[in-house]
């Protein structure tokens, strides 16, 4: 079986840790960050990633509950951070982003000068149905033995709205017609690459989120 | 996701992904959310005109879902202080905003579209484009990427010529970076693989997953906001016009390949099918269909691939709006105010299939996503527009059903006589995109 579809049929359904049943359509065409990139990518340090924004601070939960700051995960290491919630079952929403983490997880473990500088980052903005016992469960699955990945919940509606906002991450809680908040979020998929002096360097949605293309940018900006 | 919202938008971009997206609703960034079903309204930027209504640019709302009880009329304006040669516009990849800029003034307008669809409000204001770019002006095409805006220049404050760059911000109007197009002087490892390389601007679009970025090329400020007229019959200034597009390494943000396409190609519209590589541009000058693909062996080329109406009666092709499925091209000329449409099921040999006039000049067209509704407006720039004593017809917002087969006409505002000023880009918005309805009653202004 195809790597993707082997992560689809295995991964997806133990992704919804403690949720009701999510209703986004599934769609028939994958993202490219499934595949085998279409294209050569720039050589690394061939080319610039100007500074996109600072990266903001903010309140977390780790995943034994504790309470934390966000920037204390970044700053050392150059940081892949993602934005999810773990009941979206859209294949080419926060799976795809969960995906291609675990794929640049993979190839930085077959990269041993690469593996204490760069972290993966998923911070949930759930903060109903992703408690950091869920985070806890949900990376479990995703990290392997060792490797720098944490999985961070949100502490508050009101301590995670600014690091939203800080990372231009839009999203909307959905309602049902009574207007009752459901497990599910319209929102717009984002992973930040940062560096190590805390400067969000590149921006990726769907269209272009893909492991070639983020470890290039790690390397890229490894090499500044 | 609730049904309410299911039923009009891929707002997780994995679904406005999943689609074969493609109009104005085609037309947008594929970054960008996408409205599949009914649009509740079209923001019209609009340039201000002396002594008709304030005299200022605005953004004009139009309510256009014919449920409501306003459908056909304006709901909103929202003027912006004075007159800036209000052209394109574009929305952020959230769509939570729409960027509208100024061509002569270089002032970019961001408007907050989300908080109440009905009533934008003005967000925030770029008042230093030319000193933080680095001398870039005429701001045009806003184009979303991911997280970031892509704005296209088309002149410079050197010598307000044609030599210009894209200029990056992030969504909230900060500046990134400055991509200055490629000239014989400074090819930036660019490929000249014609005559050219003029280092003009126009629009941009992307093609992510063969990681491409297109540019075109019209003139320079010197230009553009000079009278037609006058410019027409200065034969060393007519000679300043673009003939280049552009292939960029998207990722790197860097040219790659500099084509030949004499006659400024302005809009630039890609395919969307998955192994459709190629875009299309129309030549202003010149009155040609161009297609700008990638050949069997990988390169980027590009040839004229239909003529657009006689080019000896200069029929001044404009604004062009590619369908969904990717059959079929739209292709506006201003100087007749007649929409053409033509069949690109072979890209390589467009067919006319339709004509028809819509107004006394014609300049934009946008379509649903479903193709089932085509708007157009009328103005192009303030000192090119025809005039009143043209005939009745000049200044409008119109929109006309599509069945496949002929246009029905809807409904027209006429913005002269509603004294708003000259229509220009249009925009659509919906509810839904951000978990609304419409609420009982909308307030008009």
């Amino acid at each position: 079986m195809p790597r993707v579809w082997l992560w689809l049929a295995l991964a997806l359904p133990g992704l919804a840790v403690g949720s009701e049943a999510h209703v986004h359509p599934t769609p028939t065409v994958l993202a490219p960050g499934y595949f085998d990139l279409d294209f050569a990518p720039p050589t690394v340090g061939s080319y610039v990633l100007p500074t996109v924004r600072g990266a903001v601070d903010g309140q977390v939960l780790d995943e034994s509950g504790k309470p934390r700051m966000l920037h204390e995960f970044l700053g050392d290491k150059v940081v892949v951070l993602s934005f999810i919630f773990t009941t979206c079952s859209d294949v080419n929403g926060c799976p795809l982003a969960s995906y291609v983490l675990k794929r640049v997880q993979d190839r930085v473990l077959e990269i041993p000068a690469l593996a204490d500088s760069v972290r993966l980052v998923s911070l949930s903005f759930d903060e109903i149905y992703d408690t950091p016992t869920v985070m806890a469960a949900y990376g479990k699955r995703l990290r392997a033995q060792g490797f720098d990945w944490v999985f961070l919940a949100p502490r508050s509606q009101e301590t995670l709205a600014p690091v939203l906002a800080g990372y231009d991450q839009w999203v909307q809680r959905d309602v049902d017609a009574d207007g009752k908040p459901l497990a599910s979020f319209s929102h717009i998929l984002r992973v930040l690459l940062i560096d190590r002096a805390k400067r969000v360097r590149n921006v990726y949605s769907v269209s272009y989120l893909h492991a070639d293309t983020v470890l290039n940018d790690v390397r890229t900006v490894l090499a500044d | 996701m609730n049904m309410r919202i299911a039923a009009v938008v891929g707002l997780i971009v994995c679904l406005a992904f999943a689609v074969r997206v493609s109009a104005d609703e085609t037309c947008m960034s594929p970054y960008m959310a996408k409205i599949v079903g009914q649009e509740d309204f079209v923001y019209v930027w609009t340039l201000g005109v002396e002594g008709l209504g304030d005299g200022q640019d605005k953004l004009v709302t139009v309510d256009v879902n014919p449920k409501s009880a306003t459908y056909g009329t304006v709901v909103h304006s929202l003027s912006v202080g004075g007159r800036n040669e209000a052209h394109h516009s574009g929305l952020t990849d959230d769509r939570r905003f729409l960027w509208a800029s100024g061509l002569d003034t270089s002032r970019i307008f961001i408007f907050d579209i989300h908080t109440d669809p009905a009533q934008p409000r003005l967000a925030r204001t770029i008042d230093d484009f030319a000193a933080k770019s680095g001398g870039v002006v005429g701001p045009h095409t806003s184009y979303a990427l991911a997280g970031r805006m892509m704005l296209t220049g088309l002149s410079n404050n050197r010598d307000h010529g044609g030599r210009t760059a894209m200029v990056e911000y992030t969504n909230d109007g900060d500046y990134i970076a400055t991509h200055w197009m490629p000239t014989d002087d400074d090819l930036r490892g660019a490929v000249k693989s014609g005559s050219f390389a003029d280092g003009y601007g126009y629009d941009v679009r992307a093609l992510p997953r063969r990681n491409v970025m297109v540019t075109s090329s019209f003139t320079g400020w010197n230009n553009y906001m000079r009278n037609l007229g006058e410019l027409m019959a200065d034969a060393e200034a007519m000679k300043r016009f673009g003939n280049t597009v552009v292939v960029w390494d998207l990722h790197a943000r860097t040219p790659k390949k500099i084509l030949d396409v004499p006659g400024a190609p302005l809009e630039l519209r890609c395919a969307w099918g998955a192994k459709n590589n190629y875009c299309f541009t129309s030549t202003a000058l010149t009155s040609k269909i161009w297609l700008i693909y990638e050949d069997d062996a990988g390169e980027w080329q590009a040839k004229a691939v239909a003529d657009i109406a006689d080019a000896s009666k200069i029929p001044l092709p404009v604004d062009i709006s590619i369908a969904a499925d990717d059959d079929y091209l739209w292709v506006d000329t201003w100087n007749d105010g007649t929409v053409r449409l033509f069949d690109i099921r072979d890209p390589h040999a467009p067919k006319q299939a339709l004509e028809q006039k819509i107004g006394e000049q014609l300049n934009m067209v946008s379509q649903s996503w479903d193709g089932k509704r085509v708007y157009f407006t009328s103005s192009l720039l303030a000192n090119w527009d025809k005039t009143a004593s043209t005939g009745g017809d000049v200044q409008y917002f119109k929109l006309y059903g599509w069945d496949g087969k002929a246009l029905e006409h809807r409904f027209s505002i006429d913005f002269v006589k509603a004294k708003l000023g000259l229509p220009h880009q249009m925009r659509f918005g919906a509810y839904a995109l951000y978990g609304k309805t419409k609420p009982a009653t909308v307030a008009q202004n």
